[in-house]
């Protein structure tokens, strides 16, 4: 049994890794480097080296090349940078001919001035990526050289609030583990998934915080900084991160008794994460509770009026375009006053949630019901059932005690999935009442050529699913006890 | 056959199925008592209607079937008039019993073999939850279940296949049923497991006093256990008598047919006897005898009419017209000549074949 | 009794008369198309895909639209003209009639979904049928398709279109570059219940070999699953192709596609209802008599429904 999942566990872990790493470099090898200015808006007022250094430099910066300016060679390389630095001499050939031969591609810019950039192959763009993937906090990660007396130790403090907590001094995070009031109550900084930054949109932003982070405004609230002092602020005590004492200001310092004063903001609206989850559980529990029962319902009235006109549901609903349905159900919605877009009322407001909800629970009981009338008929036609008959049982008996258990085996191994189903699935639903979701955020950055967020994105959608099926068959294994028991010995 | 001893009394039962628009005759005109206590055995080939005549019992039709005609009279009751399920419940395993070909399939894989034996205890008997508990464990050691109270509460996947059958029988006797019917109970079964399955059946029968009806097609286990033998064709009994009767004295070409296609009557190096053609079909109206088609010893008017059931003693009956007295004497074929001994020889007492 | 005692003789029995089979009458085809036959649903369905279709392959050559054009856009007087006895679908915002476009739209999407069908049904029976027979294809097959599997379709789709570029051939490509792999699984799983039934090891035994089992004895019983999930794949890529595009990352200006008009005319929905919803509307009845027809179909060929 443990081997069986260890196996499986890291079976998933490898398949998430395999998806990404194609689609890594599928996303830097097949799509051509320049189309990924094509919406940004700073380099349209750029002009010749301006614009060529931008470009590389931002090349440089996303991983696909690496780039570097004539002066930068020589501070690198050269033993004689004086000679090297002013050019024309045989120490500064001697240079650009090195580069050359280690594979970079030397160019000059308009004044004359040398610059190289040495292209990555894709093993070389996935080793890199992973290189910096995982983000480990340690009390050694801070170098500032404007504090030299910085303690490097692990302690046990408290927040703002005197709830305890593990915080560190020296590491990039001063909060390495706390708890509050939001899911899932314990956090922690020291391990970071590291995708990047996003471009061109939310520019400079961490692909991670643009998902998990809020939006809308920044959200006031009273709280005590470390000085003392109480104030309305937005800071998020528990995100601050060390601030380099060069850039700390007078406002930090009114706030903070240390370096650590790099704070995220609180906004008023939920992250992207978080509401895409919100409309996936909320409109999920609602498919279930319709379709379970009409799923059975069906099943034990086969053949009769109620289970055809269940049948032609799910064909419906099958056949038709999810675009025709959403827009259809939206146009029903509408002429009930509901907003057709979701930012019209905003997250206060319930009538924004409604229709989404309806249209995204819907979409979901067709193959729900089917499946469930299917095993349930399944079952119904298996020998234990005729025994079950003659033992004098009624159908109601039988089916309450019999044949549901059976049947509703499969159907808990499909609820982890269908979780994350809804939360992909909702790309459809999210893109037209434009919700401000995950779902939306994946044709958004495809079409704004966010390469960095597309990355993030197929790993959360992709890690989701691998892990929503390990849990599925785990839980398989809690509640048949035919696996339960019989994997148990080994 | 003495009228107040019998417990289930058919009569001109017909049984019509819906096929692909067709209509099937699966049971023509059966007539037939059963006696309190006795194991009657009902042989015929697949397709006679053996299963479909004892399913009428228990209401246990296929969908597309129903009882066109005749009556089944059991404690006053006519079953053939039952048409709702809350009545057949009553029936079905409190006093009418059945045990089904494949013990692998017949119990639920995700519930606990005590649970299915106490639920129908706590539903027919009215037992609280402990006291079904303990009469469960009781029925299950009864059976043949060792340790059964610390196997209560296990799957049937862990279980063998002999002993899920037994727990399949201590199921259907729970409530102590007035008739168990079995249904082929041995046939999914190792030979060496038939034999305690069937002595189990023959011992518990004894005990308990129920009429036991098989539907087999082995006539190893009629010969070892039966009281009484029925022989299906074509949807009717055409012969029926005690067990000694049939074997000894059949009177039926089709039983001479079956009984001589016994292999272990087989002779080493000859080949082995068996009955030519197929039986009739039964979306058609059959004229005469049915079996008179494959039959040696047709007669002009087994074409032209049906037989009646002949008298031969006052428990031995058959439906041929080679018993009208108008008919030339036939004797049957010499290989089923004293049949019963060397059945009996071939067998030992716990029906374990040597052939 | 009355019957004369001459009848009480043997006769000679014709051996043949007891052989005949005694069921009905039974060919699997004529089955098929009673069953088939017999639900007027799928009848009028059928006729209705078969005239779309047809309208579809005939109309643009005679129309010659071509979503580029706009031979209309400097008179106004034929932009956003309702549907009426002369432009039965109305014109559009450049004053091209819907009626042309329609049709242009219809090959197009039709296009993608039967081609990516068409493809993912071929590799996916032909690699399914081999999966489910071999044991040791099992064993590779089973890995490559946990992975793919675990990935979700719709996030490999659009991640491919925006890879490959905008276009009819990259959008069946990349509908159809994994969609294969579940059709495979599920023929696997259909396969492997016939695989062990004896009459295939039955013809094992007597030195068949394998190809010739696969395609001769489990290829004909397949039929009815390949046409459920015909019946699934391509009313699926219909929407496939009218939400990619209408997101954005599907075809571009230059193709017709259902997806693309619900795109465009979006913006009209309030203004010029017509120009959206009838392009919705035909992706729908569309899909919804492919699914029909393909279920009914399904249901026909298969000959476990011909006993009742």
């Amino acid at each position: 049994m443990k081997n069986y999942i260890l196996s499986r566990i890291i079976k998933s872990i490898i398949a998430l890794f395999v998806v990404l790493s194609i689609v890594i470099v599928m996303l830097f090898t097949l799509i051509p480097r320049v189309n990924i200015f094509k919406n940004d808006t700073s380099i349209q007022r750029m002009k010749g080296d301006e614009k060529t250094s931008y470009m590389y430099n931002k090349w440089d910066e996303l991983g696909y090349l690496d780039f570097i300016t004539f002066n930068e060679m020589c501070y690198a390389s050269s033993d004689d940078v004086k000679a090297c630095v002013s050019g024309d001499t045989k120490e500064a050939a001697d240079i650009l001919q090195e580069y050359e031969n280690n594979g970079y591609i030397i160019e000059q810019f308009s004044d004359g001035s040398y610059y190289g950039y040495y292209e990555y192959n894709p093993l070389e763009i996935l080793g890199n990526f992973y290189s910096h993937f995982i983000q480990i906090d340690h009390p050694n990660k801070i170098e500032d050289p404007d504090n030299p007396d910085l303690e490097r130790k692990y302690y046990i403090g408290s927040d703002q609030n005197g709830v305890p907590a593990v915080m560190c001094s020296g590491c990039e995070y001063k909060y390495q583990i706390y708890f509050d009031g939001s899911f899932p109550f314990i956090h922690q900084n020291i391990i970071s998934l590291d995708f990047g930054t996003s471009y061109p949109t939310k520019l400079g932003i961490d692909t991670m915080n643009v998902i998990a982070d809020g939006q809308g405004n920044a959200k006031m609230e009273e709280q005590t900084f470390p000085t003392g002092s109480t104030q309305n602020s937005p800071l998020l005590q528990h995100s601050c991160r060390y601030k380099p004492t060069s850039t700390l200001d007078r406002m930090d310092t009114t706030k903070f008794t240390d370096n650590y004063a790099n704070c995220d903001t609180q906004y008023d609206s939920p992250s992207m994460i978080s509401t895409s989850l919100t409309f996936g559980l909320i409109s999920l529990f609602i498919a279930y509770l319709i379709a379970i029962p009409a799923g059975i319902y069906m099943a034990r009235k086969k053949g009769k009026l109620a289970d055809k006109i269940g049948i032609v549901y799910i064909n419906f609903l099958s056949a038709v375009p999810s675009l025709a349905f959403i827009f259809f159900v939206k146009q029903i919605g509408q002429g009930f006053g509901l907003p057709d877009k979701f930012p019209h009322y905003g997250f206060g407001d319930i009538r924004s949630y409604i229709l989404p909800i309806i249209i995204l629970a819907l979409l979901s009981t067709s193959s729900l019901m089917m499946w469930t009338r299917r095993y349930m008929i399944d079952q119904s036609n298996s020998d234990y059932v005729k025994f079950a008959r003659a033992k004098g049982l009624s159908e109601g008996e039988i089916f309450n005690r019999h044949i549901l258990k059976n049947a509703i085996i499969p159907i808990v191994n499909q609820i982890p999935v269908s979780i994350v189903m809804t939360i992909s699935g909702s790309v459809i639903t999210e893109t037209v009442f434009a919700i401000p979701g995950m779902g939306k955020m994946l044709p958004d950055s495809i079409n704004m050529l966010n390469n960095n967020m597309v990355i993030t994105l197929t790993f959360i959608f992709t890690g989701l699913s691998v892990f929503a099926v390990l849990v599925g068959d785990l839980l398989m294994t809690v509640i048949d006890p035919r696996i339960k028991l019989t994997e148990k010995g080994e | 056959m003495s009228e107040n001893n019998i417990i289930l009394s058919v009569k001109d039962l017909e049984v019509k199925f819906k096929v692909r628009d067709r209509v099937l005759t699966a049971i023509r005109n059966i007539s037939l008592d059963f006696e309190q206590g006795k194991t009657v055995a009902i042989v015929g080939e697949s397709g006679s209607g053996k299963s479909v005549f004892t399913k009428t019992f228990t209401g246990m039709l296929d969908i597309n079937g129903e009882v066109t005609n005749g009556s089944i009279m059991f404690e006053g009751q006519d079953l053939a008039k039952i048409k709702k399920d809350k009545e057949w419940e009553k029936i079905r395993g409190a006093k009418i019993a059945t045990v089904f070909q494949d013990p692998m399939t017949s119990l639920n894989p995700v519930r606990t073999i005590g649970y299915q034996i106490s639920e129908v205890i706590i539903k027919h008997q009215k037992k609280s939850k402990s006291e079904a508990k303990k009469l469960a464990i009781e029925l299950m050691e009864k059976v043949g279940i060792h340790d059964a109270a610390n196997r209560y509460d296990e799957y049937p996947f862990q279980y063998s296949g002999g002993m899920r059958q037994r727990i399949v029988i201590a199921i259907a006797l729970a409530c102590h049923p007035k008739i168990l019917i079995c249904d082929e109970p041995t046939t999914a079964l190792d030979v060496t497991i038939q034999a305690q399955i069937i002595n189990l059946i023959k011992d518990l029968s004894k005990e308990y006093g129920f009429t036991t009806i098989y539907i087999t097609h082995d006539l190893g286990v009629v010969a070892n256990v039966a009281d009484m033998v029925a022989v299906m064709y074509a949807g009717q009994i055409i012969e029926y008598g005690t067990v000694e009767e049939v074997f000894y004295d059949p009177r039926h070409p089709y039983t001479w047919g079956l009984l001589a296609s016994l292999p272990q009557l087989g002779v080493k190096g000859s080949e082995l006897y068996s009955i030519h053609g197929t039986p009739p079909s039964l979306f058609e109206k059959i004229n005469g005898d049915a079996f008179a088609l494959r039959s040696e010893y047709a007669m002009q008017i087994d074409f032209e009419e049906e037989p009646p059931l002949f008298y031969v003693t006052d428990t031995h009956f058959a439906k041929t017209w080679l018993l009208d007295e108008r008919a030339p004497k036939v004797e049957p074929p010499k290989i089923i000549q004293n049949l019963h001994e060397r059945l009996l020889a071939t067998t030992d007492k716990g029906g374990r074949y040597h052939g | 009794m009355t019957t004369s005692d001459n009848k009480f003789t043997f006769v000679k029995l014709d051996d043949k008369a007891s052989e005949h089979i005694a069921a009905p009458k039974y060919s699997y085809w004529n089955s098929v198309f009673k069953k088939f036959f017999s639900s007027k649903v799928a009848i009028f369905l059928l006729i209705v895909l078969a005239a779309m279709v047809a309208m579809s392959l005939i109309h643009p050559f005679i129309s010659g639209y071509s979503p580029l054009d706009a031979p209309n856009i400097n008179n106004p007087s034929t932009w956003y003209n309702p549907p009426s006895a002369q432009l039965w679908f109305g014109t559009d915002n450049v004053g091209n009639s819907l009626f042309d476009a329609i049709w242009v739209g219809t090959r197009n999407s039709l296009l993608i979904a039967l081609t990516a069908t068409a493809i993912s049904t071929v590799i996916g029976v032909i690699v399914g049928m081999f999966w489910g027979y071999s044991k040791r294809m099992d064993a590779i097959m089973l890995n490559v398709y946990n992975v793919v599997a675990n990935i979700p379709y719709l996030l490999l789709v659009i991640v491919l279109m925006y890879v490959l570029g905008r276009g009819i051939w990259q959008m069946i490509f990349s509908l159809s570059c994994t969609s294969w792999l579940s059709t495979a699984y599920f023929i696997r799983v259909q396969v492997m219940i016939i695989r062990d039934r004896e009459y295939n090891l039955a013809s094992e035994c007597l030195g068949t070999p394998r190809t010739k089992v696969i395609f001769h004895n489990i290829f004909p019983y397949l039929i009815s699953v390949i046409m459920t999930s015909l019946a699934r794949d391509i009313p699926s890529f219909i929407s496939y192709e009218v939400f990619l595009t209408y997101v954005g990352n599907g075809l571009s200006e230059k193709d017709a596609s259902l997806g693309r008009m619900i795109q465009k005319y979006s913006a009209y929905m309030t203004s010029s209802p017509y120009l959206f919803w009838i392009p919705v509307a035909f992706s729908a009845i569309i899909s919804v008599s492919i699914y029909v027809v393909g279920q009914t179909l399904a249901d026909a060929s298969d000959p476990r429904t011909h006993m009742v």
